[in-house]
């Protein structure tokens, strides 16, 4: 079965655009989060976020791109941009049918929608505008991105929650050892929008002041958003181009907790189960994994059950933690996407970024953290955790290159 | 590919379970009348008196749920969890008396499941609080259904299904587009069984756009103008070996899918359908099916009343079949389903195999028999899925 490698990197964040802002504001611990600029916070009890900063659209998009697309659609084009520069390919290697896009997102343009039925509920329908009604659909994420390539193949939009990143870059890497693709560009795309804020809110999952994962005083999540673009390429396209790859793709696991529509799994059953099947559909033991890229969010019930779970699997010998939602807030659909290409600068520059305000341990959440300074560590294979509502599990395996195992390649036993 | 289909399960304007829908269809023209019937159930005020829509009429949730563990849901969560209690039992995974002992258990179980619309209802009952009261004081129970795959996940949960859960949005290409990502978990061992499917629910901010992009049909019955359905279908898909293992009745095999996407030529143009993608679709699917066009009995068509959108999947149909393959236009009994349309097609395509005959038809004659047949969902931004199925030996 075919390799599958990462050759492109672009980030929209809330600490800067582009790997190489991303990369330092996560290395020297620049959190993301300030007060809400985007809308009206000042009736709820929470107040702070990690919102994007700055993104101008017409600074990454055609004009008539920035006209049809919605933020979170224009977000994920800005960072596939960069991702396809990055990655060196030039607009033949991306028109016709043998590139796909895959994205995930929790609910896609958020923005557009709160905007409309904002109009249609004050002012009526007849003040909304029919053109600025298609900018709302989720399926179009992928495609405004396709278009903008010449891509003719597979176009897909995968809602996971906040798992959706490790959903589509899975899926994608499917795809590409499938032989149905050569290259796909895949991640997910978020925005914050004053209904989720509100929900998080209700739902009582929001910190008071800032994120904690896996310290004992941890009181909640801070809310994100963003988008993490990957170029995902056979081995056979990077040879064929001679392309410069950033990481090799490992496997994948999925589960699901089929507990709770919020909560995880008091006992972690999904997310073990995906962590295992990530490291074993990569050719691995549990031993060959020095570093998890934890989802970390900084609630009570996931930090717990989620350091549970790394015991389970890794016994005494834990590997390297952090979690980036300290710095990035938790960007829900985008999340596992950022912190894929988090894992990957961590691949090639042998630096872990730190998990932020880490005071008091936590003895029922002990984990191996790189707490509040980044650390050198020679990183052969991460593991990028992920949960999500809908008690989705998803752990994607990126590794440096010439270290997994040929992959197997079940389409072929299957025929 | 080869996927075994051993079961279905429906939730539709004709009632709830595979026995209605094949009824609905051998009706053909009769059936589309008691679709779209009259007043809306949904829909409230002057919408309820003009819409037409076809709605799963007189839905009561208790009937199958019980009375217990669903108010919080949505009416898609709610259609889902019984066309997939439908599709378990149907199949054999998971008659009413529970999981078989030595089949395929709870974590053996996932779903794929498809809307393109489905957490929009949830979104603007929440929204409308937010806007016209205060964001405060948003129900935290219903918020999850704000976010798209919780329908999805309610299924698991409801049915204690702890395979891999994916849900697709791919526009109307959503439950072709559910077929692979199933096939794909199945082939990496992800899990034993899949349901493979989705749901759509008529919903007031839906309806309401469509009306404002001047799209629907409001009343007219040549085909012209899209005609809002609901309901929700899952089908229950293993690999070949393991249903015979299993002794499950194998209702037909999905051999092949494609998938194709096309821009407009137009930077100012949003909608688009090209029959060269539908043709590439088809011809992908037909290729991994290893069927030639002419082996092709039956296609169960996307036709769902945007002209120039129809008008390229028939020119992309022609290319590739000519002008005699047998084509329904199976949304013109039912309506338009987006992100469940596929589902719908195959549990059509499957009725067909079984003898019922589909129609009446855009075009072309059905052999008496059909013994394969391609389901094709067309969307409306480009994107095109197709899939082909055999029937069983």
């Amino acid at each position: 079965m075919r390799r599958v490698f990462v050759t492109g990197i672009g980030v929209v964040s809330p600490v800067g655009f582009g790997h190489h802002e991303f990369g330092s504001a996560l290395l020297e611990g620049r959190s993301g989060a300030a007060p809400i600029q985007n809308f009206d916070a000042s009736g709820f009890d929470r107040q702070v976020a990690c919102e994007v900063k700055g993104f101008r659209s017409r600074d990454f998009l055609t004009a008539a791109e920035a006209r049809r697309t919605g933020r979170c659609s224009a977000m994920a084009l800005a960072a596939a941009r960069m991702a396809v520069e990055e990655a060196g390919l030039k607009p033949e290697h991306l028109a016709g049918p043998r590139t796909a896009v895959i994205l995930g997102t929790t609910m896609g343009e958020a923005n557009v929608l709160g905007e409309l039925e904002s109009t249609w509920l004050h002012q009526g329908e007849s003040s909304v505008l029919p053109s600025h009604l298609p900018r709302y659909g989720t399926t179009l994420l992928p495609i405004h991105v396709a278009r903008a390539f010449g891509a003719r193949g597979m176009v897909q939009t995968m809602p996971a929650a906040c798992a959706a990143g490790n959903y589509a870059i899975g899926y994608a890497s499917d795809q590409i050892r499938a032989g149905r693709a050569d290259i796909a560009i895949t991640g997910a795309s978020e925005v914050i929008e004053k209904l989720q804020f509100a929900g998080f809110v209700r739902l009582g999952a929001m910190a008071p002041d800032v994120c904690r994962p896996f310290d004992q005083q941890r009181r909640g999540l801070i809310i994100g958003e963003g988008s993490g673009i990957l170029v995902l390429e056979s081995e056979e396209s990077v040879v064929r181009r001679g392309a410069t790859v950033l990481a090799e793709v490992g496997g994948y696991g999925l589960a699901c907790d089929a507990h709770h529509i919020t909560r995880p799994h008091p006992e972690g059953e999904g997310s073990r189960a995906a962590m295992r099947a990530a490291i074993s559909s990569s050719g691995l033991d549990a031993s060959a994994i020095d570093f998890v890229n934890a989802h970390g969010t900084g609630t009570p019930a996931n930090d717990k059950i989620e350091a549970h779970v790394m015991h389970e699997i890794f016994g005494d010998r834990l590997p390297l933690t952090t979690s980036n939602k300290s710095i990035l807030g938790h960007c829900m659909g985008a999340a596992s996407a950022l912190e894929a290409v988090s894992c990957i600068l961590t691949l090639r520059d042998g630096m872990i970024p730190p998990t932020l305000n880490y005071e008091t341990p936590d003895p029922e959440c002990v984990v191996n953290l790189v707490a509040n300074e980044a650390r050198a560590a020679k990183v052969d294979v991460v593991l990028n955790n992920s949960a999500a509502f809908g008690g989705y599990d998803a752990v994607v395996a990126f590794a440096r290159p010439g270290v997994l195992p040929p992959p197997r390649d079940p389409w072929a036993e299957a025929a | 590919m080869r996927l075994a289909i051993t079961g279905y399960g429906v939730v539709s304007p004709f009632g709830v379970g595979r026995e209605s829908w094949e009824a609905a269809l051998a009706e053909g023209g009769d059936a589309r009348a008691r679709a779209f019937r009259g007043r809306s159930e949904v829909l409230e005020g002057e919408l309820a008196e003009r819409a037409r829509t076809a709605e799963v009429w007189g839905f009561d949730p208790n009937e199958h749920l019980g009375d217990k563990g669903h108010r919080a849901f949505d009416r898609l969560t709610k259609f889902l969890i019984v066309a997939a209690k439908r599709a378990l039992a149907d199949s054999g995974l998971k008659p009413e008396s529970g999981w078989v002992e030595g089949g395929p258990g709870p974590t053996d179980v996932g779903v794929c499941s498809a809307t393109a619309y489905g957490s929009l209802d949830a979104i603007t009952e929440l929204n409308r609080v937010a806007e016209l009261e205060d964001p405060r004081y948003i129900n935290p129970a219903r918020f999850p259904n704000t976010v798209i795959n919780a329908a999805a996940g309610y299924v698991s949960i409801w049915e204690d299904m702890r395979a891999p859960n994916t849900t697709v949005v791919d526009g109307n290409c959503g439950a072709l587009d559910a077929v692979l990502t199933a096939a794909t978990h199945l082939v990496h061992e992800r899990g034993r069984a899949f349901l493979v499917g989705g749901g759509e629910v008529v919903s007031e901010p839906l309806y309401l756009a469509m009306r404002r992009l001047g799209v629907l049909a409001d009343g007219r019955t040549d085909g012209q103008g899209v005609e809002m359905g609901e309901g929700a279908c899952f089908l229950a898909v293993e690999r070949v070996g393991d249903a015979k293992a299993r002794g499950a009745r194998i209702e037909a095999e999905i051999r092949g899918y494609g998938t194709a996407f096309d821009a407009p030529h137009s930077e100012a143009l949003l909608v688009c359908a090209t029959p060269d993608a539908v043709a590439r679709a088809v011809r992908e699917a037909l290729a991994e099916a290893r069927l030639a066009p002419d082996e092709v009995d039956v296609v169960v068509s996307s036709v769902g009343g945007i002209g120039d959108v129809d008008g390229a999947e028939l020119q992309g149909l022609a290319a590739v079949f000519g002008e005699d393959v047998a084509v329904a236009p199976l949304k013109r009994l039912h309506g338009e389903t987006f992100g469940a349309s596929g589902a719908f097609g195959l549990a059509a395509a499957l009725a067909w195999m079984r003898g019922v005959t589909v129609g009446p038809l855009l075009r072309g004659r059905a052999p008496e028999r059909v013994r394969a047949a391609v389901v094709v969902s067309v969307g409306f931004y480009g994107n095109v899925s197709a899939v082909a199925l055999v029937a069983s030996e």
